[in-house]
């Protein structure tokens, strides 16, 4: 004789909710009430961030160079430095943060994304780790290049410089990276060796005195974006802005897009502690809470207009053909 | 039987001519070297083990890459091995394969050492086999795996067959040897077989080397065997040898002191062994339609990798005097020698070829290959709680519930006819004297019944009715010479003559009582002779020439002048007997309608007219009757008719027929001496069980081998026919006559048929149809016609059908239909059918191992394929059928939410989600919940499933599984994904957002998504599903936080630094309402407005639940009740 138990003869004990017209409007209802008010504290929130972008890498090409970008960025004789004004819109509350734009980037490129050895980067013992680098793996000559692969050779290289009037707005570029990169991954005895040294220049250049964990353009750079456009932490300027301020932006305009008809687009921009100005989110809300409470009259109605009892045996289907019995 | 003598001996003339021609196996005697010179006959040892230590490796590999799913993931992870192609990881692409082929090795290891140590313990017992050399002729014991073709074997009573042999000698001064072939067919009866004359005389050490048997080559019949003896020597002699010569390996040696044969098939070769051929091993109709969906979901994944593939040849074409570049594609290998090769670029076409290929293993699991593992955990747990299942278990002979296939589970939940057996099946195959009419007074009260009194009996025998008719004890006792006494003692005294059992006597506990245990090869007339006995007529001894009777405690002799066996053309049987007042009686007793045709109705009409009556009666309760005539021989009748069956019996030509003419020609004008009626008891509860089929729209064919009559009259006692049924007979001896009935039958099908147009006006049919007809039927290409009466019964009563008649009326349906057929018996005549149907289920009771070994599933009584079916079938496939479908759509999802991403990324395939999380997502982080939900999620409670088994017909119609569930899993998989991606790339665009957060997101979402997806359709809520559950979202969230806590891996610390933003939880809560707003609609929609029975009987359960909280007294009632 088998053993009986609740477990073997499957009748542990168990809750079978059923999900009656109560359940359901409730259900709606409730999503409803949450997700509308969060929207509406998302919009608003959303509407508070000043953003401020300005797309430079046309307009910072000399004008009789406007047919052959390419050349001038890549010739080093001529001066890449540019001069962009800006007005603010609104009052900016400080912290307001720095950030450059590229579009049409494929940070996310298997090629690209494939490229790092983050052995090499957090430990100085394993410089010549430079497996997956391909092709910044070496310098011609065989030596490994800290930090190899494509993504640190392609390093974001514009610089900018803000002033307000004769007031110099400094750009703090402390703190821009995450603290668990600087502290975990990149190492504070790992100082960059051979790097763009190579036949094509991807882009920035690393003081070679300095330890990769206080490379923080570099550490941000490595945190490769999800999409094709993104945003980098360039800095943060501990200033309040005013409407109207006009701020002069000094840059050099080094990094090349024109190759591949990327953007290069400065961005200022405060925050709120849903990240920046994006209302996707609030109307996202907004419209499911909508619907939540449309669902729920919906189904309201519907109850009252083709009511049904539960559990009625009338309506097996054995009892609804009398035919069938 | 006398049937199959007739049959095999006819046969055997034909085949005598052919034997001897390079065909036949030529065995000689007592020489195994000579006999196997060219070493082509098996050995006797045997093996069902399918590997050794040395092979075990490369044949289950072989054998789990049958499985096609398994070579595409071997193919999947061995193009990941290609430096071009390499997505993932060496290890986090081979694991997933590796794991599932290690966990199926070990299973397969594991059964087959259970095989063979069973092997062993089979191979190395003992048997006695006469030593070649010796000179005085000893028998050696010698293992069985040693024991070779032309060997001489001694067994012993009670001892195994080592091999097939065919007998020399035994111990019986007559050559009888009695063997019971309960392994072998099942039958528990005594068999007899017999030594040649020629052989007996000759002591078994000078046969060795002086004889040679030629016999067929082996085969799997098991009624049949030709061959015959060449006696060297003197005068050379051909001596015929049949079937009942031989004896089978299997069976046993019984109430014989000893029996010597020489072996002429062994091991494999045997019969049994031959019959033993594994059963095919079936597929579930829910993995072959999965199959169906399988190729769909390639279609997808083509279509999808061929969207990728194409995409991103534009992609290079627009981008193609960027690429050199653009620092993120860098295409240039500066490095290399001559500085101007490409690095890992190989013109457009070649990357579309490396994008196919490549979305082919970022996509793989878009086929679920832990779909495969997960159902066979499935199945062995449904097997677990099948077997544990209380119901299930048959308390008076204590087996359990057995699981022998654990492939098809879920057909039960489908079962659309159900094909039974009838003896042993639906009855328990113990035959009672239930009541007779004699001298046409009926003694069927049950009033009147007294137990059987012991008293001062002598023999006893083994069987014993329990009970008496007082008022005939009376009659017998005290009746005297009065008319109705002597007709009474004449009708036992036939009872106890007109038969062919051999009584053996057993000491008792108690030295002055023996007790006798009558053998035989009928049932039937074991029971009448142990009525007999009660009533005082004990058949006490049995020779070939008389047999001794103690008549109310007087022995007497009669001697059994002649015997006229049972045949189906006749349908009686006849002794003459010489009684000790020197007349000669002839006893006759037959089925009544080949009685009444012997008997003289002049002599006494009332009689008969009144035993009619009673026949009716009886019948009409599901007993099997019998008429018994007799009538006293004149001298000259007497001598007249033995000159005859002299002549007839040594004829050498159609002996048969003549003796069977003799046989007419006596049995005639017989005086009626009454019927009798025996019960062969159903088995508990079948009518009602059968009724439970029968709502539940399962259709229930009996095949049976017992006479029209009999299966008729059991049809009616299990409820299978009633009496408003009209019944279709068709039984025929010709062709002609058999189309003719065909096509009455069809013409009579459309008749009523167009009669009664509304469906609740119908006439239920019932189809009787015989094996004789049948094999017209199958010989002539009937079938279709037959087909087509038979599904317009109700009922199909198929009686006398020969075994492989069973698997063919099988088939019939099989071919025809799509409906799920179900085979159920317990003897090994019911072995082809069992294997032949979609799912064949043993019966462990009486008859032997051979139907449960065939089968797939086996249990002690019939009643319990209601439990089966209408419960564990439904839960089965319910569950398998849900469990499918969630696992196509949960890793469709994920796959969806990857390619949506791969669009966003120049078309190169790369996944945000990390590899490890890819690779675990369908092992580990949604595995869990979809198999404990599909092992203990009920939809419905075992109380409701018995109350209503009109449910059942949710298997029947698929409502589980079916192309239109499939599209709405889809398309919801496709919305989710949708959800999942959009939602925080829209919320993300344009934001610093770096790929390993957002692939954690995308990983938490999906996962959370597909199991709150499984949450809201489980039915049953126990501690275990919520353990599993939400369990399952836990573990995900820490393998995402251990994964992310590895600092040389790229996304190192994403989750605990984007788990720190609001947004992350916004957008995780957004993604979960978005992505199950439409499921939750369809599910309010569907359950409320347009409900199946399934969500009507759940809501009745519920309130039921709720009255019973209330009203606990009620619950105890009905619990009782139940």
């Amino acid at each position: 004789m088998p053993k009986y138990s609740k477990f073997t003869q499957q009748e542990l004990p168990a809750c079978k909710p059923i999900l009656t017209p109560k359940w359901v409007v409730s259900v709606f209802f409730l999503v409803g009430i949450i997700f509308v008010p969060v929207g509406v504290v998302s919009l608003l929130a959303a509407r508070d961030v000043v953003e401020i972008v300005d797309r430079y890498d046309d307009a910072c090409v000399p004008a009789n160079m406007t047919d052959n970008k390419l050349a001038y960025i890549q010739n080093p004789n001529i001066s890449k430095d540019c001069t962009r004004t800006l007005t603010i819109t609104e009052d900016m509350k400080q912290p307001i943060f720095v950030y450059y734009q590229l579009d049409n980037f494929y940070q996310n490129h298997r090629r690209y994304v494939k490229s790092r050895n983050d052995g090499q980067l957090r430990d100085a013992a394993k410089a010549n780790q430079t497996s997956a680098c391909e092709p910044e793996k070496t310098t011609a000559d065989g030596k490994p290049i800290v930090p190899c692969g494509l993504i640190a050779w392609s390093l974001f290289n514009d610089t900018y410089s803000f002033t307000r009037g004769n007031e110099n707005l400094t750009v703090d570029k402390k703190d821009i990276s995450w603290k668990s990169d600087r502290e975990h991954k990149f190492g504070k005895n790992v100082y960059p060796s051979n790097f763009q040294n190579g036949l094509l220049k991807g882009g920035g250049t690393l003081d070679p005195a300095i330890p990769l964990s206080e490379q923080e353009d570099l550490i941000v750079w490595m945190r490769t974006a999800a999409l094709p456009t993104f945003r980098k932490l360039y800095g943060r300027i501990y200033v309040d802005l005013k409407k109207n301020d006009t701020i002069t932006v000094r840059l050099s305009n080094n990094y090349n897009t024109y190759n591949f008809g990327g953007k290069k687009k400065l961005v200022l921009s405060t925050a709120t502690w849903l990240g920046g100005k994006n209302d996707f989110l609030g109307f996202a809300y907004v419209i499911v809470g909508g619907l939540c409470f449309f669902l729920a009259f919906a189904f309201t109605l519907l109850y009252f207009i083709k009511p049904r009892k539960l559990g009625d045996h009338n309506y097996l289907s054995w009892n609804r053909h009398p035919a069938g019995r | 039987m006398a049937e199959d003598h007739h049959g095999s001996s006819r046969h055997m003339s034909a085949s005598q001519k052919e034997l001897g021609d390079e065909d036949a196996r030529v065995v000689r005697v007592g020489d195994a070297e000579r006999t196997n010179e060219r070493l082509e006959f098996a050995g006797n040892a045997v093996r069902t083990a399918k590997y050794s230590p040395l092979t075990f490796l490369p044949r289950n590999l072989f054998e789990q890459f049958h499985r096609l799913a398994y070579v595409y993931f071997l193919v999947i992870a061995v193009l990941n091995q290609l430096p071009q192609l390499a997505v993932f990881g060496r290890g986090a692409s081979v694991m997933p394969l590796a794991f599932v082929l290690i966990v199926t090795a070990v299973k397969d290891a594991y059964e087959d050492w259970r095989r063979h140590r069973s092997d062993r313990a089979e191979n190395s017992r003992l048997a006695a086999v006469l030593s070649p050399g010796a000179g005085g002729g000893e028998f050696a014991p010698t293992e069985w795996n040693r024991v070779r073709v032309g060997d001489v074997v001694r067994v012993a009573s009670d001892e195994s067959l080592p091999a097939d042999m065919v007998l020399l000698a035994t111990s019986d001064p007559t050559g009888v040897a009695y063997v019971q072939t309960l392994n072998l067919d099942g039958e528990s009866n005594l068999k007899t077989r017999y030594a040649k004359q020629e052989t007996l005389t000759t002591p078994p050490e000078q046969l060795a080397g002086a004889a040679v048997i030629r016999c067929e080559r082996p085969n799997r019949n098991i009624y049949g065997f030709t061959a015959n003896l060449e006696l060297e020597g003197g005068e050379s002699r051909r001596i015929p040898l049949g079937p009942s010569n031989i004896v089978l390996r299997g069976c046993e040696l019984k109430n014989t002191a000893w029996a010597v044969g020489v072996v002429v098939y062994a091991g494999r070769e045997t019969k049994a062994m031959l019959n033993n051929a594994g059963a095919p091993s079936k597929r579930s109709r829910l993995e072959t339609q999965m199959n169906r969906e399988t190729l769909f979901l390639s279609a997808i994944l083509v279509a999808l990798c061929s969207v990728v593939a194409a995409l991103s040849g534009v992609w290079l074409r627009n981008h193609e005097h960027d690429l050199e570049l653009a620092q993120f594609f860098h295409k240039k290998d500066y490095v290399s020698d001559d500085g101007n090769g490409n690095y890992n670029y190989y013109g457009i076409a070649a990357q579309i070829v490396f994008a196919f290929l490549m979305a082919v293993i970022v996509f793989q699991i878009m086929i679920p290959i832990s779909l495969y593992i997960s159902m066979e955990l499935v199945r062995l747990g449904q097997a677990y709680f099948m077997i544990r299942d209380t119901n299930l278990y048959d308390a008076s002979s204590d087996t359990r519930f057995q699981c022998r296939s654990l492939n098809i589970n879920e057909d039960l939940g489908q079962v659309r006819c159900v094909f039974s057996d009838k003896t042993g099946t639906l009855t328990q195959n113990k035959m009672e004297f239930r009541c007779a009419s004699i001298e046409g007074v009926d003694y069927s009260d049950i009033a009147r019944q007294q137990p059987v009194g012991e008293g001062d009996r002598i023999w006893v025998p083994k069987k014993m009715p329990v009970s008496v008719d007082r008022e005939i004890v009376e009659l017998l006792r005290n009746g005297g010479e009065t008319e109705q006494g002597r007709h009474a003692r004449e009708f036992f005294l036939a009872l106890a003559t007109c038969n062919t059992i051999v009584p053996l006597i057993l000491d008792g506990p108690d030295p002055k009582r023996k007790i006798i245990d009558y053998q035989g090869e009928s049932p039937d007339e074991q029971a009448l002779v142990s009525a007999a006995a009660a009533y005082g007529f004990v058949l006490v001894e049995r020779t070939s020439g008389h047999i001794v009777i103690d008549v109310l405690g007087e022995k007497q002799r009669f001697d059994v002048l002649g015997l006229h066996e049972f045949d189906s053309d006749r349908k009686r049987m006849s002794v003459i007997i010489g009684c000790p007042d020197k007349t000669v009686k002839l006893f006759v007793k037959g089925a009544d309608n080949s009685m009444f045709g012997v008997i003289d109705k002049t002599m006494n009409p009332d009689v008969v007219r009144a035993t009619e009556k009673h026949l009716h009666a009886y019948s009409s309760l599901g007993l099997r009757t019998l008429v018994i005539g007799m009538r006293e021989l004149s001298q000259e009748e007497f001598q007249e008719w033995q000159m005859a069956y002299e002549k007839a019996s040594t004829a050498l030509l159609g002996r048969g027929g003549l003796l069977r003419g003799v046989a007419a020609n006596i049995e005639r004008n017989l005086r009626l001496l009454g019927a009798s009626g025996i019960e062969d008891k159903l088995q508990d509860g079948v009518p009602e069980a059968i009724e439970k089929l029968r709502q539940a729209g399962i259709k229930v064919w009996v095949l049976t081998g017992d006479k029209q009559e009999t299966a008729i009259s059991i049809g009616f006692s299990c409820k299978l026919l009633t009496r408003e049924m009209t019944q279709i007979v068709i039984n025929s001896n010709s062709r002609d006559s058999c189309r003719k009935s065909l096509d009455d039958a069809i013409s009579m099908v459309n008749k009523l048929r167009s009669l009664s147009t509304d469906s609740q006006a119908r006439v239920p049919l019932a189809l009787v149809i015989d094996g004789n007809s049948l094999v017209y039927i199958f010989d002539t290409d009937h079938e279709d016609k037959l087909f087509e009466v038979a599904i317009a019964c109700d009922v199909v009563l198929c009686c006398r059908v020969a075994p492989l008649q069973k698997a063919g009326i099988v088939d019939l349906i099989k071919k025809r239909t799509s409906d799920m057929t179900l085979a159920i018996g317990d003897g090994a005549n019911d072995v082809s059918m069992i294997q032949m149907a979609d799912v064949g289920i043993g019966i462990s009771g009486q008859e032997g191992r051979q139907a449960v070994m065939a089968s797939d599933f086996a249990m002690g009584q019939f009643r319990f394929l209601v439990p089966l079916l209408l419960v564990h079938g439904h839960w089965n496939y319910q569950r398998m059928g849900y469990m499918i479908l969630y696992n196509f759509y949960r890793n469709a999802t994920f796959v969806f939410v990857l390619f949506w991403y791969v669009l966003h990324t120049g078309f190169t395939l790369t996944t945000a989600i990390t590899e490890w999380s890819s690779v675990l997502y369908s092992v580990i982080y949604t595995a869990v919940p979809t198999i404990v939900v599909a092992i203990l999620d009920k939809d419905l409670g075992r109380r409701t499933l018995l109350k209503y088994p009109q449910l059942y017909g949710a298997g029947q119609r698929e409502e589980s599984y079916n192309l239109r569930l499939f599209i709405f899993f889809m398309i919801d998989s496709i919305w989710q994904s949708l959800a999942v991606f959009f939602i925080p790339y829209l919320a993300y665009r344009k934001s610093t957002i770096d790929s390993a957060s957002l692939g954690d997101l995308w990983t938490l979402a999906v996962v959370i998504l597909v199991n709150i997806h499984l949450a809201m359709d489980v039915i049953r809520w126990n501690w275990i599903t919520h353990a599993a559950i939400w369990g399952s979202i836990v573990a995900t969230l820490i393998c995402v936080m251990v994964i992310d806590s590895i600092p040389i891996l790229p996304g190192f610390w994403a989750i605990y630094k984007v788990m720190g933003t609001g947004l992350f939880w916004a957008l995780l809560l957004a993604v979960i309402v978005v992505g199950m707003v439409p499921h939750f609609v369809a599910k309010a929609i569907r359950e409320h407005f347009l409900p199946n029975d399934i969500q009507i009987a759940r809501e009745m359960e519920k309130s039921q639940d709720s009255h019973d909280v209330t009203h606990p007294e009620v619950q105890m009632n009905t619990m009782a009740r139940a």
